[in-house]
């Protein structure tokens, strides 16, 4: 009887090692690196008919290989470290499948750095076609939103240059060095997301351009209202509205003083975007940003080494900080009726009874309320030296 | 039988695993959306009295499994028939769990994998540990278990970059009723799904201890959902989280950088693990207790088999699952956790007063 239990003990454990082979395959699907197509960048856009205009820009792994390792050796001809590929569909899913009729292997949409979208599909809505990116499983929700001014999208994926081999990662390195400088916004798929979820901020996309027949430019944001394009903020305006909501890492401000100009380096940065509320009825915005900023060049003749000349350096860039926020403000107030600064966010969270009367309405109400912009600066160093090379008078 | 042993520790971890068990990816209290924490501290407060009322039942009838104690107090034939439908309770929980999972799998990591693989695999090493003993689910627990923290710190802090820490605001939004009926629910899953741990209580070596794992163990698990849930809508915000399939899993997509989404899977894979080898050999037990079949390894085989085979087949879609279990599972599981629980406690006090005043007042 124990020998018996024994023996068939034996055999379950046998079989379960069996079984174990089965798993060591590996997975299911599994696709090697040679099976797919390696997808960097995606443009979407709309034809003129109203339907999807998907682009893709598609690495090539072995390409890019003989391209660094050729260089210098002046080798022949290159295969090109890229291909970028255009395909229509009704929707965003059946463009991304019907593109396998002109492209080879099956694409793979993790490695995806950038989103380019185009003008065309923003003054049509685009909270459809967005929809497939947050659905489907290997879509990367820290990808980069841009939108393409001028151009479409496919163009803008189309450009190749030297600086890097995959064109989408040269895009998205130059998107954040501009984010650093405060003259872009960085827009990631999820923040998009929660800004179209909450319906408390109008969403604000960084913007890109073709500049010249290699180069693309990165500057200035697409204002959204009711998920349609609005309008622009060119880069100051958009520093402006960085600052604003406390997004400024280190930037470039220059001043003006008695002889000459001072271009100010912005250390660290804090915005807070506010509503003052007076009898239950909002009464006025307001916009709290603290700055902590170096002098980072005099270009002029003067005297910098007391702290009575700092303080009235404080007081320009002070100003000028106030003057960029108000123009950004002023904009989103009056010309696109569109609150990008999220004050929304602000009354829903304190005032939720308001927020319920006001959802719909909000913009309105947002763009006829006055605003209070309150820029408090700190210069803390002048670097290596202190006044600028003195020349007589 | 008599001789299996669990320690406290182990029993801790057990229930730890238990409660995190689906939660890991279904994030329970996602009804009451932003006050979601509100409902998940007064569920986890009643969670612990629950639970507490399971530690009394367990400590008024010593060494005895949820079957002898309810032959004992209903009878016979009464006692034979709830303790029946108890069994169908746990082979139904571990069927649902079993479905949560292939559901998160087949949804994100293994697209085109049939479901019946996935649950199929995983029904196949649950098997084996459950044949193996409760005690070395046990001391697998032990091994396993403390990952789970250790995976959501690591998803926590690799987050901390993208919160938005007032994202839970307004409070109460849309007053208190929507925060109640998530509360039951809550209590109902994960808490008084435990009641399956009636059929483990008596192999705990430490008696005396046996309130203190309970409670910690109730308290920790509804601590870490508070935390999750903070973790959860700060980086999701409360429209997405609303949206969201499988909420946990989702926050983990969202790291900047890298890729850790495969630690939730982990999760899940111990979390559920545990809480179904639990189900499955609670079910099995007490089959086997009813039939007067002395080995419960000759049913976790049958009994797993079916789990598989219900769980494909009691619902159509994962929308189907989802709401089912919003809707009908609380109040389906009431009887089960709440009414019958109450009844032994009751007949337990009453029977044990005269002959256990002493006993209780030298303690």
């Amino acid at each position: 009887m124990y020998g018996k239990i024994k023996k068939r003990s034996g055999i379950v454990r046998i079989a379960f090692l069996l079984m174990i082979l089965l798993l060591l395959t590996g997975c299911w699907n599994n696709r090697d690196l040679t099976e797919i197509n390696i997808v960097a960048g995606i443009g979407l856009d709309r034809t003129e008919d109203g339907k999807v205009l998907l682009t893709v820009q598609v690495v090539e792994p072995a390409a890019i290989q003989t391209v660094s390792s050729g260089k210098g050796k002046g080798g022949g001809a290159q295969p090109k470290p890229v291909f970028v590929e255009s395909f229509e569909g009704e929707t965003v899913f059946e463009a991304i499948r019907g593109i396998l009729s002109i492209v080879d292997k099956r694409l793979f949409f993790s490695t995806a750095q950038v989103l380019i979208l185009g003008e065309r599909l923003l003054q049509k809505g685009m909270v459809e076609v967005l929809d497939f990116f947050q659905r489907e499983n290997d879509i990367n929700y820290g990808m980069n939103i841009l939108v393409a001014k001028g151009v479409t999208p496919g163009e803008i994926l189309e450009i190749e240059n030297d600086m890097d081999s995959i064109p989408a990662v040269y895009i998205k390195e130059t998107a954040e060095n501009t984010v650093s400088r405060g003259t872009v916004k960085k827009t990631t798929l999820i923040d998009l997301i929660k800004d179209i979820d909450s319906g408390e901020r109008q969403p604000a996309i960084g913007q890109i351009t073709k500049a010249g027949d290699k180069e693309i430019r990165t500057e200035g944001v697409a204002v959204i209202k009711d998920e349609k394009l609005a309008g622009w903020l060119d880069p100051y305006e958009t520093r402006g509205y960085m600052f604003a909501i406390g997004e400024v890492k280190s930037a470039i401000v220059n001043i003006p003083v008695d002889k000459g100009k001072i271009a100010m380096e912005i250390i660290r940065s804090k915005g807070k975007a506010k509503v003052r509320f007076e009898n239950g009825e909002p009464s006025t915005l307001t916009i709290k940003v603290e700055v902590e900023a170096n002098v980072g060049a005099y270009e002029g003749r003067g005297r910098l080494d007391s702290q009575d000349d700092l303080s009235i350096l404080k007081e320009i860039l002070k100003n000028e900080i106030k003057k960029e926020i108000t123009q950004a403000l002023e904009k989103a107030q009056k010309e696109y009726s569109s609150d990008i600064f999220g004050f929304g966010s602000y009354v829903h969270k304190y005032h939720p009874e308001y927020w319920k009367k006001v959802k719909k309405d909000w913009n309105d109400i947002f763009s006829k309320l006055p605003a209070d912009i309150q820029v408090d600066v700190k210069v803390m160093r002048t670097g290596i030296i202190k006044s600028p090379v003195k020349k007589d008078e | 039988m008599g001789k299996v042993r669990i320690s406290s520790i182990q029993l801790f971890l057990l229930l730890s695993g238990f409660l995190f068990g689906s939660t890991v990816i279904l994030a329970p209290a996602k009804g009451a959306k932003n006050d979601a924490w509100l409902a998940i501290l007064i569920g986890g407060a009643c969670g612990v009295l629950l639970m507490g009322v399971y530690a009394a039942i367990a400590l008024l009838n010593p060494s005895k499994t949820l079957v002898d104690i309810l032959e004992e107090k209903l009878g016979k034939v009464a006692g034979t028939i709830v303790a029946i439908l108890y069994v169908w309770y746990f082979i139904h929980l571990a069927s649902l769990v079993f479905r949560d999972f292939g559901e998160f799998i087949c949804s994100v990591t293994f697209p085109e994998m049939p479901m019946v693989v996935v649950i199929g695999l995983f029904a196949a090493v649950l098997l084996y540990a459950v044949n193996s003993g409760i005690e070395v689910v046990g001391r697998l627990s032990e091994l396993l278990v403390p990952l789970i923290p250790v995976i959501m710190l690591i998803i926590s802090l690799s987050l901390f970059t993208v919160h938005d820490f007032t994202a839970f605001l307004p409070i109460l939004e849309n007053g208190i009723t929507p925060v109640l009926k998530t509360a039951l629910s809550f209590i109902t899953f994960p808490f008084g799904e435990t009641v399956a741990f009636l059929m483990l209580f008596p192999h705990l070596n430490q008696k005396e201890k046996l309130k203190n794992v309970v409670l910690i163990s109730a308290i920790v698990s509804t601590l870490m959902q508070v935390l999750i849930f903070f973790r959860d809508i700060s980086v999701l915000g409360s429209g997405l989280m609303d949206r969201a399939t499988f909420i946990p899993h989702l926050t983990s997509l969202i790291i900047p950088e890298f890729n850790i989404e495969p630690l939730v899977d982990i999760n899940l894979l111990i979390g559920g693990g545990i809480k179904i080898s639990v189900c499955l050999y609670a079910a099995s037990r007490a089959l086997c207790q009813i039939a007067g079949i002395n080995d419960y390894r000759n049913l976790t085989g049958a009994i797993s088999t079916f789990c598989v085979v219900l769980s494909i087949w009691v619902h159509e879609s994962v929308l189907d699952l989802f709401s089912w279990t919003e809707k009908v599972w609380s109040y389906y599981s009431l009887p089960f956790q709440v009414f019958v629980p109450l009844l032994l406690l009751l007949l337990s006090l009453k029977k044990s007063k005269p002959s256990n005043a002493g006993t209780a007042n030298e303690k």
